[in-house]
């Protein structure tokens, strides 16, 4: 069999022409039209023509859907006002028309070359999530690329109706060399890569719930788990507000009071960390004992 | 005005029924009236620093206000310098309590309630992103201390000197910190001087508000964020086409 390659070493447009029907990616604002950062060049930085955001339509086995990517190498995916804008549009768009949205996060969060800007941007753009959630549109963020979703862009991910993780993506707000100079490198040493993914990576938030698929670091595989979401929406209501509370207070109850990633682990079934360390996205959801909501 | 006291700032906001609002833990829930019209309100003060247990305490009122007060509108005080920067808060999965509480307000906006933010004390990076921002109105005591980060925080992450800095956010709001420049990117609606009669200006605010986001709008026509608004509606042409 023809080994797909690794999603989280593709670049944006690589990884949505892998991810959609062949041929059917028609991209908007793109880069010969020159919508770029107004912020970067005044701070000799060099600017990218579509501002770290490759944003367009396509279809998914059939299915129209629109899309977002963030391209990690230009200044971290990260968001700044032109590139937030692109970002609450598409989603405005996908409200508009009723067709599902789909974001591959790449992102440390708001650009802070661009102050407050981007911070509003994350804002507004959550704010169109929310527009499509209430009308019952599907989004689904994608997160499986080493710089994860952060900052800003961690809340927003969870605003999303579904996140679907690999391996190596991860998820959170304040980055391990934040909290390291906070709180010193005795209580959190951002070089120890398998203490970063094991407290903030897919293999956690999976058994947390907070990721609601676990795949493998392929396109082919994160495309079925796309699949298999598409027509699916989660509509917010007062009980599965009261329900997910109590989740979270129970989670905060059961492992508030340890700050070891390996506790959770071992409270979901998993016997042997040094396996499941290793194991791939599906070979640790069939170790691990999860809960289904 | 005493900001630094919250039980001052309660007085000022609620009159005498601010003082059935409970303040623990640096927290303000409960419920109370601006002038006669009954509120829920939300809030962080002393400027601390919001963590997963914060978010349940927040998030469990707007559920109660939701369940048992149809359409009642709901204030948001932001006094925070942040989202608590801790690994076992990251390993717990704090974004994913932010996105719980956000969703809580939705839920509220979408059943009616009105969402009304003031910025009292600092309204920083993901304390404000969590819930203030998320405000059908957004308004800003003089005296808050709102945006990003500091100038000084800005330079040490970027390595671009302070000085750059400073010069670029003349001509350029985004960079600064504070209630005012905020405002000319849209982020806050108004600014409230230290002498606005509190009541009153929230009671205007809370029937005038709608539920539409007029941010970008009001960045451009303010000056301060010429490019979202132009932006967003050229995908949203492009995407019809």
């Amino acid at each position: 069999m023809k080994r797909a390659s690794l999603y989280h070493e593709q670049t944006a447009r690589k990884r949505i022409a892998s991810l959609v029907d062949p041929g059917s990616f028609t991209e908007l604002l793109p880069p010969p039209e020159r919508v770029v950062s107004p912020y970067l060049p005044l701070l000799d930085i060099p600017v990218s023509f579509d501002d770290g955001l490759v944003i367009g339509r396509a279809t998914l086995g059939g299915k129209p859907v629109y899309l977002a990517a963030q391209v990690g190498q230009f200044v971290g995916g990260s968001v700044g006002e032109v590139h937030s804008a692109k970002l609450t549009g598409i989603l405005k768009a996908a409200a508009r028309d009723a067709i599902p949205c789909l974001l591959l996060v790449e992102s440390g969060g708001v650009r802070l070359h661009e102050g407050s800007s981007g911070e509003i941007g994350i804002s507004e753009a959550m704010r169109a999530v929310f527009e499509c959630r209430a009308k019952g549109v599907p989004t689904i963020a994608v997160i499986g690329a080493d710089i994860g979703a952060y900052g800003g862009m961690g809340i927003l991910v969870t605003c999303c109706d579904f996140r679907i993780m690999t391996e190596h993506g991860r998820l959170g707000i304040s980055g391990p060399i934040v909290i390291e100079k906070w709180m010193g490198k005795q209580a959190y040493d951002s070089s120890n890569r398998a203490l970063v993914w094991k407290t903030s990576g897919g293999k956690t938030k999976y058994l947390l719930n907070d990721a609601d698929v676990l795949t493998h670091d392929d396109s082919a595989s994160v495309g079925a788990a796309i699949g298999e979401l598409l027509s699916k929406s989660q509509p917010i209501t007062l009980g599965g507000l009261k329900t997910r509370q109590q989740e979270l207070e129970k989670r905060l109850g059961d492992f508030g009071k340890t700050s070891d990633p390996e506790e959770i682990w071992k409270a979901f079934g998993i016997a042997d960390i040094g396996e499941a360390s290793l194991a791939s996205g599906p070979e640790f959801v069939a170790l691990a004992k999860r809960k289904t909501p | 005005m005493n900001t630094s006291n919250p039980n001052d700032l309660l007085a000022r906001f609620f009159g005498e029924s601010g003082k059935t609002l409970l303040v623990k833990d640096s927290l303000i829930t409960g419920y109370a009236q601006v002038l006669t019209q009954n509120v829920a309100v939300i809030g962080t003060c002393d400027g601390t620093y919001i963590d997963n247990a914060a978010a349940l305490r927040l998030a469990s009122l707007v559920i109660d206000c939701i369940e048992n007060h149809p359409q009642m509108p709901i204030v948001m005080l932001v006094d925070s310098a942040g989202q608590e920067p801790s690994r076992t808060c990251e390993m717990l999965g704090l974004a994913s309590f932010f996105g719980h509480l956000l969703s809580c307000l939705q839920l509220a906006r979408q059943n009616g309630h009105k969402l009304i933010t003031i910025a009292t004390g600092k309204a920083i990076g993901g304390a404000f992103i969590c819930y203030g921002m998320f405000g059908d109105r957004i308004e800003a005591l003089d005296s808050a201390s709102v945006g990003l980060m500091p100038i000084e925080a800005m330079s040490a992450v970027t390595k671009i000197p302070a000085a750059t800095l400073t010069a670029l956010s003349k001509t350029m709001p985004a960079l600064e910190f504070g209630a005012e420049p905020f405002a000319l990117l849209g982020g806050v609606d108004e600014v409230w001087s230290a002498d606005v009669n509190v009541p009153e200006k929230l009671a205007a605010v809370i029937s005038s508000s709608t539920q539409e986001d007029h941010r970008a709008e009001l960045g451009k026509k303010r000056g301060g964020r010429k490019w979202a608004f132009d932006v967003q509606n050229r995908v949203l042409a492009e995407s019809a086409k």
